[in-house]
């Protein structure tokens, strides 16, 4: 695959214009895994904002990122009669790759993902890793060194203790020769998840997929490309993908990255889902200043942060950001149902005092007041004011 | 809160910094694979900087409320410091009249860079002790709590805190939780790894190897509930082993006796000033906090009471003549968890630790 990616960084692609939208069309070829294909792509312009949701408790990555602004990536599609591929530009002056020998530098990275089959009248899973029976599947490629990494399967429990090893000398190198043709060097994952937390790896080789970064003027141009259909995901005529980015020098990892909303990859000459292209393209028609009057009435800021200059409650999730990544169906239906999906958040024995959900038989309850006793023009207008709740593009 | 919990309980009087509890978790555990610079076990001389640098400055635990507070993540370099090695081989191989012997890397920090300094003015009042740190298996792990994946559980058969390395992505939150600095980064494999308080030996009956191989016989180890264990009568019969620092909120389960002797300080002309002691008793307050006014005067006591009697239980549990009288673990116990689980006599609890909570052959679900 880098191959491929240093040919298509040749063809000067980053010059070409990106349109901005929340769909984004997967241009047919005949084979994704051609790059000569990637110069029938259309890019799109996706704006990535900061992940907020909850505050890690990483106090110099904290600081790092307390004042994060969105991020805009290109995006283009490609797909043929087996697979989708997806390429990813995004600018990130300093690059960084996890050191092979280092406790606390990060990589930067970036992820794809996609949803898996829905239940019940949603279109979409919770944007953050899906939601209870919303699963998503989760694309990840970090940038990391040469790993010396002795049986190349990170199975600790067989690996060689070199000390011991040390007086036999032509088994030594015999090894270290076999540790060099198995080492892996590509941090690469496929996750499957159903709300943050329970983010598990797939490791059976179930999905076929191959992902790619590489540096060059100041960017990262990623791709992945994934099989249309396999045992998590169905993809035709309109793929909802979400992309998020890592920036290492940020002590980026985990929740700490700018995510985007979700966005409609429509499949060129297929018929699309037009479900999902109104979810995703939906657009608030409440009146946002009654809005903010409206949270500040109904006493929301008690348990969320609504800017991230707040202090957190530690209870709801802050909400600096929730305009940028969620749609407005998922909005209305947290104000209406809080219990729809409650994002398990943090271990709750972190904040044991401030619980923002119970375990009932097995499903979380939100602690959250129930809301749907608002008037329907009212809950319109807190939508449109939450959908302004979002950092300016940098 | 497991359903046991084990502890270690470790005499500060008796502890002569010798460092062979490091070196046996270290053989045993990490020389090698990305865990060279950790020490699952260190021995540290207090007043100092601690191992890694500066500890307990770098935050985690939780607060009075019970939130967990943030931390800091130690680099590798200027905290824990880069494990160097020499040219042995170089010179072994005849060419040591053409290099001299020298490090591998030019070593700037390093654990115990600043042993037996400790605090005061030498000779009228220096002092120092040594105090050996492993993981705490706190009964409130600031680790787990700080994990945004889960990776990291507490056995409910022995209160044993380890890391699911299969759901483990190498986010580092939980050192950053950690108050004790005692989870590490091993960027090899990407992953947390921590000390496992020996668990496959322990399941077998055996002690840690720290505990097994300390020269001073300063480690106890057994289960808390156990009314016959050496831990349980230190702890909570005749309470003279504490927490260390419990004031983080994550109610560890390594305990202390406090150093209970110091030598008197000198005047200005050498002499012995008479009732003076070097170790400040502010010092074990920070350490241990107010609870350990009543274990030194228990200690006392006994050692009171032992020179004019002759007897002391406490005194001779603490002595230590025999293993058996330090250890008190239960294979059997191990063996019938097994039994009634349908388990694999030789992992006994779980098989988490390597294989994960959620990994099923064909995914997940």
């Amino acid at each position: 695959m880098k191959k491929i990616l240093t040919s298509i960084l040749s063809l000067g692609l980053a010059a070409s214009a990106a349109l901005a939208a929340d769909t984004i069309t997967a241009v047919k070829v005949s084979d994704v895994t051609d790059a000569n294909a990637w110069a029938k792509a259309k890019f799109s312009s996706v704006t990535l904002y900061p992940q907020t949701a909850v505050h890690m408790n990483d106090k110099k990555a904290n600081a790092a990122n307390a004042d994060d602004k969105a991020k805009k990536a290109d995006v283009a599609a490609l797909y043929d009669g087996k697979n989708i591929a997806l390429m990813v530009k995004w600018a990130d002056g300093t690059k960084s790759v996890q050191g092979a020998y280092s406790s606390d530098t990060y990589s930067d990275g970036f992820a794809v993902q996609f949803a898996g089959a829905t239940k019940g009248s949603h279109a979409l899973p919770y944007i953050g890793m899906g939601s209870d029976g919303r699963p998503v599947v989760v694309h990840l490629q970090k940038a990391t060194e040469k790993v010396y990494e002795p049986n190349g399967n990170k199975d600790v429990s067989t690996q060689v203790n070199r000390n011991q090893t040390a007086l036999f000398g032509k088994e030594l190198a015999d090894y270290d020769a076999k540790v060099a043709s198995l080492a892996k060097t590509d941090y690469e994952r496929v996750f499957v998840a159903e709300g943050f937390r329970s983010l598990t790896e797939i490791k059976d080789g179930s999905v076929k997929s191959n992902a790619a970064m590489a540096y060059a003027n100041n960017g990262w141009t990623g791709t992945i490309t994934r099989a249309l259909k396999d045992d998590y995901v169905n993809l035709k005529g309109t793929v909802p993908v979400a992309i998020a980015v890592w920036d290492g020098d940020k002590m980026g990892r985990n929740g700490l990255k700018n995510l985007s909303s979700w966005v409609a990859v429509n499949l060129e000459g297929m018929k699309p889902d037009t479900k999902v292209v109104a979810e995703i393209t939906e657009e608030s028609k409440g009146n946002a200043e009654k809005g903010k009057a409206a949270v500040d009435a109904n006493g929301c800021a008690g348990c969320h942060q609504i800017t991230s200059k707040d202090a957190p409650s530690f209870m709801g999730p802050s909400l600096a950001n929730v305009g940028g990544y969620s749609t407005v169906a998922y909005l209305r239906e947290s104000i209406l149902k809080p219990s729809a999906v409650v994002v398990p958040g943090y271990n709750r024995n972190a904040h044991s005092n401030t619980p923002w959900y119970t375990i009932e038989k097995g499903k979380r309850i939100s602690a959250m007041t129930d809301f749907s006793f608002l008037d329907k023009k009212t809950v319109e207008d807190i939508v449109a004011y939450l959908k302004t709740l979002k950092a300016e593009v940098e | 809160m497991s359903k046991r919990q084990l502890a270690m309980v470790m005499d500060l009087n008796k502890c002569i910094g010798c460092q062979t509890c490091t070196v046996a978790c270290k053989t045993q555990w990490t020389n090698r694979n990305g865990r060279e610079y950790m020490y699952w076990n260190n021995v540290e001389t207090y007043p100092g900087t601690g191992y890694p640098k500066n500890w307990m400055e770098l935050g985690g635990g939780f607060d009075a409320a019970g939130d967990l507070q943030p931390g800091v993540i130690p680099n590798l370099e200027a905290d824990y410091g880069v494990p160097w090695d020499y040219n042995y081989e170089s010179l072994m191989g005849g060419m040591a009249d053409s290099q001299h012997f020298h490090p591998h890397v030019s070593p700037t920090w390093g654990p115990n860079w600043d042993e037996d300094q400790g605090a005061g003015a030498f000779p009228q009042d220096n002092y120092f002790f040594y105090l050996p740190r492993i993981c705490n298996h706190c009964t409130n792990p600031g680790c787990l709590s700080a994990c945004p994946r889960d990776a990291i559980f507490k056995r409910e058969e022995d209160g044993v805190v380890l890391v699911d390395l299969d759901r483990c992505q190498g986010y580092r939150y939980c050192i950053a939780g950690c108050p004790y600095k005692k989870i590490y980064f091993n960027p090899k494999i990407s992953k947390s790894e921590k000390c496992i308080l020996c668990f496959p030996r322990i399941e077998q009956g055996l002690p840690p190897a720290c505990a097994q191989q300390c020269v001073g016989r300063i480690r106890f180890v057994g289960f808390l509930d156990d009314e016959d264990s050496q831990v349980y009568k230190l702890v909570h019969k005749y309470k003279v082993a504490i927490g260390l620092r419990s004031d983080y909120g994550t109610q560890p389960n390594v305990y202390y006796i406090p150093p209970t002797e110091s030598p008197a300080k000198f005047d200005a002309e050498g002499k012995i000033i008479e009732g003076s002691t070097r170790l400040p008793i502010e010092e074990l307050e920070k350490l241990f906090g107010p609870a350990v006014h009543d274990s030194i005067a228990t200690l006392k006591a006994e050692m009171k009471k032992r020179k004019e009697t002759g007897v002391s239980e406490l005194l001779d549990l603490l002595i230590a003549y025999q293993h058996s009288d330090m250890f008190r673990l239960d294979n059997n116990y191990y063996q019938q968890v097994a039994k009634e689980n349908k388990r694999n006599p030789l992992a006994p609890v779980d098989t988490r630790y390597l294989a994960g909570k959620f990994t099923q052959a064909g995914g997940h679900h």
